[in-house]
């Protein structure tokens, strides 16, 4: 996990504006269009990114188009419930096939300029006027749809448009193992919108990746401390191929990070996280807290037996909540999967962000944000839908903490074009994550 | 009479001229069911809404369809020739048409199909 790994050859080729240590990052990499094409050409093509939900793609012949930079990817659910994906260019002139999202209910996939169809496993189902071309024009392999790989975890469904590139689970190791211990498998969207920021993509995941920014950024979640509010208490880990993770630093065998909060302090902080953003905290959590207000002895830990009861709660109701240890010790902190996907659990729910170039310009991003929770098992909810996109400032449909977050971002991005301003200085555990990424990303464009 | 009346386990669509009788499943098109049931039926999106090549005359039971949605009135209103000189409330994509109760439709062009699926080996 540093800069010196070996898993790749020597450098092949220099990279500009590289990463010289962990301390600072030159401000070129954020806005220049060279280094940009470099991300094109060397990091979207080879490495592994969340290209849907599968919750997107619920039924045999759904399909999603996941788009990153100039290349266009279907994600077709198969007959028998796999997954497939295929590069989305028509094999005769190169139309896209499909866009956006829907069904193919004739199990069809057709291309919409001359009608040529392909079986949703890809193969050619039909050339109209074949007799009309060369034979060695219509050699079966050629015009079948070409495949990119493809794998689930997490409840979601991954593509590498590398055919050479390494399994699924061991690109993601270690962030998804820790992952699973708070069972995102089991999380389903709540809901799902996006925004389009001024911003390099990078410049807006980065400001996710420490807790360090809450002090400032959302004064509402110190409880009135200020700048007393304490940072040390959050634990910073850089994991090998880029991932990361933040959490809190507490005795995992009780309340959660909120241990020790007396119960009236917790109750309204559950609140303000659910006003705030319709995430990680929601209603029905709320609720279940409320309902023990006047039931637990002031001898006892309020957090903790306000959890218990969330978790007897599920367990009667049929939600697939089952907290460990390892996963309380997440809720509140954040999981970075490296390059452009992030969880931040809490509870039986979680925030997840997606974030990807948009428009082929190095200063805007495209920026997902799901709200997952879990149902109760066999009253799933049914196929997950983007509610919309809305602008970054929009307080009827974002709440307070991600305007507060989106804004700085693109204030981020100006101050990136300062004459006066050359890198990024980062603390050295609170912003590893970051320092992290692009010691990985270097790797990828180098070599 | 009603799906319950006639003890059947969906709605039917009646085709004609081919004189089809088409049942059904929960949440399935016409078109989907003329394909599982082994028709032929006319597309070349083969159910993307976008050529109404797949439309139909409805001749009775309009109201056991379920109402086009915004898709498939789109297309009707702007893709379907001579939309204008038509009496839309008579016509639908069988791509789209769910069914609540019995209806009967013409389609020219339906029929059994004859020819068996393009092998894996190609349309060669």
């Amino acid at each position: 996990m540093s800069v010196t790994d070996e898993r790749r050859k020597a450098a092949a080729r220099p990279v500009p504006f590289g990463m010289r240590d962990r301390l600072r990052v030159p401000k070129e990499r954020y806005y220049d269009r060279e280094f940009f094409e470099l991300e094109k050409e060397h990091l979207w093509p080879r490495v592994w990114q969340m290209a849907c939900r599968l919750e997107e793609i619920p039924r045999p012949g759904d399909f999603v188009e996941y788009e990153i930079c100039d290349q266009s990817v279907l994600v077709v659910r198969q007959p028998d419930g796999s997954v497939k994906a295929f590069h989305n260019a028509c094999r005769h002139r190169a139309t896209q096939l499909c866009k956006g999202s829907g069904r193919l209910p004739g199990g069809q996939i057709v291309c919409p300029f001359h009608g040529w169809r392909w079986n949703l496993d890809g193969t050619s189902s039909f050339v109209y006027g074949a007799d009309g071309f060369a034979p060695e024009c219509l050699r079966p392999d050629d015009i079948r749809l070409r495949e990119c790989q493809v794998d689930t975890w997490g409840a979601c469904a991954w593509i590498n448009l590398d055919p050479d590139a390494r399994p699924l689970r061991e690109a993601l190791a270690p962030a998804a193992d820790v992952l699973d211990t708070v069972g995102v498998e089991n999380m389903r969207v709540w809901w799902w919108k996006e925004t389009i920021l001024n911003a390099n993509w990078k410049t807006a995941q980065e400001a996710f990746h420490e807790g360090y920014h809450v002090m400032a950024t959302h004064p509402q979640l110190t409880s009135g401390l200020g700048e007393d509010y304490p940072y040390a208490n959050t634990e910073y880990t850089a994991f090998e191929n880029g991932h990361g993770r933040f959490q809190g630093r507490f005795d995992p065998s009780a309340g959660g990070v909120s241990q020790g909060r007396p119960a009236q302090a917790f109750l309204d902080r559950s609140r303000t996280l659910w006003e705030g953003q319709d995430a990680m905290t929601l209603e029905r959590d709320l609720h279940v807290f409320r309902g023990m207000r006047n039931r637990v002895p002031p001898s006892e830990d309020f957090p903790t037996a306000a959890i218990k009861a969330l978790s007897d709660y599920a367990q009667g109701a049929g939600i697939p909540f089952h907290p460990t240890p390892e996963g309380m010790r997440l809720w509140g902190g954040e999981v970075f999967l490296f390059p452009n996907f992030m969880v931040l659990p809490q509870f039986g729910n979680a925030l997840s962000y997606r974030i990807r170039p948009h428009n082929d310009d190095p200063e805007w991003c495209r920026f997902e944000v799901w709200s997952l929770t879990m149902y109760p098992e066999g009253d799933e909810p049914g196929r997950a839908k983007l509610k919309g996109r809305f602008a970054p400032d929009d307080h009827e449909n974002w709440g307070l903490i991600p305007r507060q977050d989106f804004s700085n971002i693109e204030r981020m991005q100006r101050g990136l074009h300062s004459r006066s301003y050359e890198q990024h200085r980062l603390a050295t555990e609170m912003e590893q994550i970051i320092s992290n990424m692009h010691a990985e990303l270097d790797r990828y464009l180098a070599g | 009479m009603t799906v319950e009346q006639a003890g059947r386990r969906g709605p039917v669509v009646h085709v004609d001229p081919v004189d089809a009788e088409l049942e059904l499943e929960p949440d399935e098109t016409i078109i989907e069911a003329a394909w599982r049931l082994g028709y032929h039926w006319p597309t070349t999106c083969h159910g993307q809404a976008t050529c109404t090549v797949c439309h139909v005359e409805v001749l009775s039971g309009a109201e056991h369809l379920v109402p086009p949605d915004d898709e498939e009135r789109d297309a009707l209103e702007t893709r379907l020739p001579g939309a204008q000189r038509r009496d839309l409330t008579r016509i639908r994509l069988a791509c789209r048409a769910r069914a609540t109760g019995d209806a009967v439709v013409r389609k020219k062009g339906v029929r059994p199909t004859q020819t068996v699926p393009i092998p894996p080996t190609g349309p060669l």
